[in-house]
């Protein structure tokens, strides 16, 4: 695997991680904007711009783009979140240029009132399924008691009152701000011809007009919770309890990130973990996990558990039991047990061009560099139980966390 | 583009399958028991007693401990050769699979031998993983979708077909440990075992070892499966939610029936892309909902066309009223370009297959189920080249979707023209 890096005069990157083994071809444009970078006024703008890039272009109607992926057999579709809006498309070699070419007059969307009016009741779909699934916005609520005033706080869909009341020109406004060729990357993974990439940007994306890049990092890191925080969201008909907990974590440009990847592994991976072993495989709970989340100023540790809900106060007591205990000391079984969990994992989604579009766009996006596969693996080896003994020190599990509970009870006590 | 496949037959029925893809470091390997749902049915029908999920509870079983292993050891062992590892059951199997770096498989198949050969079933396991699958149960309550569609199979499949593999809680609450060692000691078996590997493997050394493995495991055939009456064709399940999913079904040929490539593209037309008729009418030019789609699901006698869509309980008439238009409106109306975009979407599906080993390994195992063969990728490909309008239609006009099965769970019932549920 080959990695390659040109940037555009106007400020647009263009990298590839080249594999000549690959039958495809990963195409996407990263845009830096998420909901973090929303006000009170456009919250969830971010999201349903995401949707309107898909709506058509001056000379682009959205039957015609849903043809033209479709006709190049294209696997393409896009996700918001905190901190990104990414486009992508998974196609065959021969159809790089045309995928590139698709997704670039996408970035300069027309915007359309009356398009605007139509996908703005499949906004409000999506919102409530949402809030009709597991865990019933347990998650967007926790993030927000959490991060409090810090940008990280914003939910990524928004409400369905702030959607409601959006105006389009306030989403045209955003779109030209945020969208500016600075504000862009265009990564590819896979069987890419780099140098026709290259060629395909200064083409099509060319033009576009540059505009200033706003420091996206807030002005102070998170303020620490003073104190636990818990809140319910009644919903009487659920069957179980699901509960989310947030407590402070490494941020994505520390040096404990991927010791606090592995230190997740160890507490709570799907099986195998501390938790698993405690409360899943036991029976006692129907799902437990603890993962890291990083974002580029912040990172939390994100404890998930769903359980019946007369468990629920109990099993939390438990988790962080086993938090307690795990401060007191990892074994070097388990650290080499996760650490080869970790690093199989690293390898096989290697070898999946789309998996490695996400991972590399979103490092340069973020970071503006690019590690390899094998440089993943190299820090995994390196690592030893006292970094993680380390972040245990540092990134307390057991501090003050913010939980939300979702489910049937009515009174968390 | 030949690509190497590999079968052999072991003496004992086993049946092993390769694929060596160029170009990866990883290979999967996946072992497909005939323990599949159905087989509690098979139970169910000599005992005179229901045991809907008893599939699903031994396969978690088989996992807390085999061979000298306890359950722990047998997760570390895993976890410690690099393998990822999962478990499944469907109605027709019982399925482990595992990925990891190639040279790992000869450490990583002895731990398979032993998880299918010599599972422990200790008793102190069992409630635990009774709990496990109950848990998993309460879970799925809680998923409008899943539920949806799981009303919809057993509204409209005969009887035991539309039963859900992962259980039914009364049914897994009754179960004991004796049913569990009845249950693998009758179907945990080599008769219908496949076992498929795909990636960067050594054909010949998996075969030895394999044979070695699993040579001498004696099986036993396994007797048919009888049929029974389906359940209603319209039916609601009242539901406190804000969002009413629709889900329709109707009976088209299975993957083994020479016509099925006919059935497949043309519900791809309906249903399958962003281009699809069902995305462009009832999301794109409406916005009348988040998710909308249709597909198609086999077993190897019978199979149903599937659409589905969660809109706000409003306008749930109106998105089925447009998505039976749709179907109605079929056949006689597909376009060249249509079944072109199905051909493009389809070939560039089979070609990045072989990027993923486990993805390949799976697909190859279902194949040989289907059809007792796998096809190469350039027989895949040139049955969709061949494949035409004309075809399509020609089966359609026979074979109208016809006799809809329509399921809603919300808060109100929904209208259903007599039309579609006579």
């Amino acid at each position: 695997m080959q990695f390659r890096h040109e940037r555009l005069p106007n400020g647009l990157d263009v990298i590839a991680e080249v594999s000549e083994a690959a039958h495809s071809a990963s195409l996407g444009f990263f845009v830096k904007t998420g909901a973090r970078d929303e006000t009170d006024a456009i919250s969830g703008v971010s999201h349903f711009l995401e949707h309107m890039v898909f709506k058509g272009t001056d000379q682009l109607s959205a039957a015609e783009i849903n043809l033209r992926f479709d006709a190049m057999g294209a696997s393409a579709n896009a996700f918001t979140s905190e901190e990104d809006t990414v486009y992508y498309a998974a196609v065959l070699p021969e159809k790089q240029h045309d995928a590139v070419a698709l997704l670039a007059a996408m970035m300069r969307p027309a915007l359309r009132t009356e398009d605007f009016d139509t996908e703005k009741q499949v906004i409000l779909e999506e919102i409530r399924m949402y809030d009709d699934q597991p865990p019933f916005g347990a998650d967007d609520r926790c993030r927000a008691a959490y991060f409090g005033t810090h940008p990280l706080a914003r939910s990524v869909l928004g409400t369905v009152e702030s959607i409601e009341a959006l105006p389009v020109e306030a989403m045209r406004e955003y779109h030209q701000r945020r969208y500016a060729p600075g504000n862009l990357v265009l990564a590819a993974s896979g069987a890419v011809d780099f140098d026709a990439l290259v060629k395909s940007g200064r083409q099509l994306c060319g033009d576009w007009e540059p505009q200033p890049i706003t420091n996206r990092k807030a002005a102070s890191p998170p303020a620490p919770l003073p104190a636990a925080t818990m809140e319910l969201i009644p919903r009487q008909q659920a069957a179980l309890e699901y509960a989310v907990r947030m407590s402070a974590g490494p941020a994505e440009d520390g040096a404990d990130r991927f010791a606090a990847k592995l230190l997740a592994v160890v507490l709570g991976d799907d099986s195998g973990s501390r938790l698993y072993w405690d409360l899943v495989d036991s029976g006692d709970a129907e799902h437990a996990a603890c993962q890291h989340h990083d974002f580029i100023d912040a990172g939390v540790f994100v404890t998930q558990l769903s359980c019946e809900a007369d468990d629920t106060s109990s099993l939390l007591e438990r988790i962080v039991g086993l938090y307690t205990d795990a401060s007191r000391g990892l074994t070097t079984a388990e650290v080499d047990q996760a650490r080869n969990k970790l690093l199989s994992r690293v390898v096989l989604a290697g070898e999946r061009p789309r998996q490695r579009l996400f991972t590399i766009g979103l490092e340069w996006a973020h970071l503006g560099r690019h590690r390899s596969v094998a440089d993943d693996l190299a820090t995994l080896d390196g690592l030893c139980r006292d970094d993680l003994h380390g972040v245990l020190t540092r990134w307390p599990l057991t501090e003050t966390a913010a939980t939300v509970l979702a489910g049937p009870l009515t009174d968390a006590r | 583009m030949q690509q190497p496949l590999q079968t052999a037959t072991l003496d004992n029925g086993i049946i092993l399958l390769g694929e060596y893809l160029p170009g990866v470091e990883s290979v999967s390997v996946s072992f497909h028991l005939p323990s599949g749902g159905i087989c509690d049915s098979l139970l169910a029908q000599r005992t005179g007693r229901s045991c809907c999920g008893l599939a699903t509870l031994t396969g978690e079983l088989m996992l807390r401990g085999a061979g000298n292993r306890d359950s722990r050891q047998l997760v570390a062992d895993l976890d410690n050769t690099g393998v990822q590892w999962s478990q499944a059951v469907s109605m027709s199997h019982g399925s482990f699979a595992g990925a990891m770096v190639a040279r790992q498989l000869p450490a990583a198949l002895p731990i398979y031998a032993d998880i299918l050969r010599r599972p422990t079933l200790a008793a102190d396991q069992f409630e635990p993983a009774q709990q496990v699958v109950l848990q998993n149960l309460a879970g799925t309550e809680d998923e409008p979708a899943h539920r949806t569609l799981l009303a919809l199979r057993k509204a409209h499949s005969p009887s035991p077909w539309g039963l859900p593999s992962e259980g039914i809680s009364a049914d897994v609450e009754q179960l004991t440990v004796s049913d569990a060692e009845a249950f693998a000691a009758e179907f945990v078996q080599p008769h219908g075992l496949i076992i498929s590997a795909a990636g960067r493997i050594d054909w010949p050394a998996f075969v030895a070892q394999i044979e070695q493995l699993f040579g001498d495991w004696q099986g036993h055939s396994l007797p048919p499966v009888s049929s029974g009456p389906r359940g209603p064709r319209v039916l609601h399940v009242p539901y406190d939610s804000q969002q009413t999913h629709i889900g329709l079904a109707w009976s088209v040929p299975p993957y083994r029936d020479p016509e099925s490539l006919k059935v497949t593209a043309a519900l791809a037309v309906l249903g399958g892309g962003s281009s699809s008729r069902l995305f462009s009418e009832v999301r794109e030019k409406r916005g009348l909902c988040y998710s909308v789609s249709a597909g198609y699901q086999t077993h190897r006698d019978l199979a149903n066309a599937i659409a589905y869509s969660g809109t706000t309980a409003e306008r749930a008439q109106e998105t089925l009223d447009v998505m039976l238009a749709e179907i109605d409106r079929l056949p006689g109306t597909i376009t060249d370009d249509e079944l072109e975009r199905v051909k493009a979407r389809a070939k560039s599906g089979l070609v990045m297959q072989q990027e993923s080993t486990a993805a390949r390994a799976g697909a190859m195992a279902r194949q040989w189920y289907h059809l007792g063969r796998i096809r190469t990728l350039a027989e895949d490909l040139e049955r969709l080249d061949q494949l035409t309008v004309a075809d399509i239609e020609a089966w359609l006009a026979a074979n109208p979707p016809a006799d809809l099965t329509v399921v809603s769970l919300g808060r109100d019932p929904l209208e259903v023209p007599d039309a579609v549920s006579a």
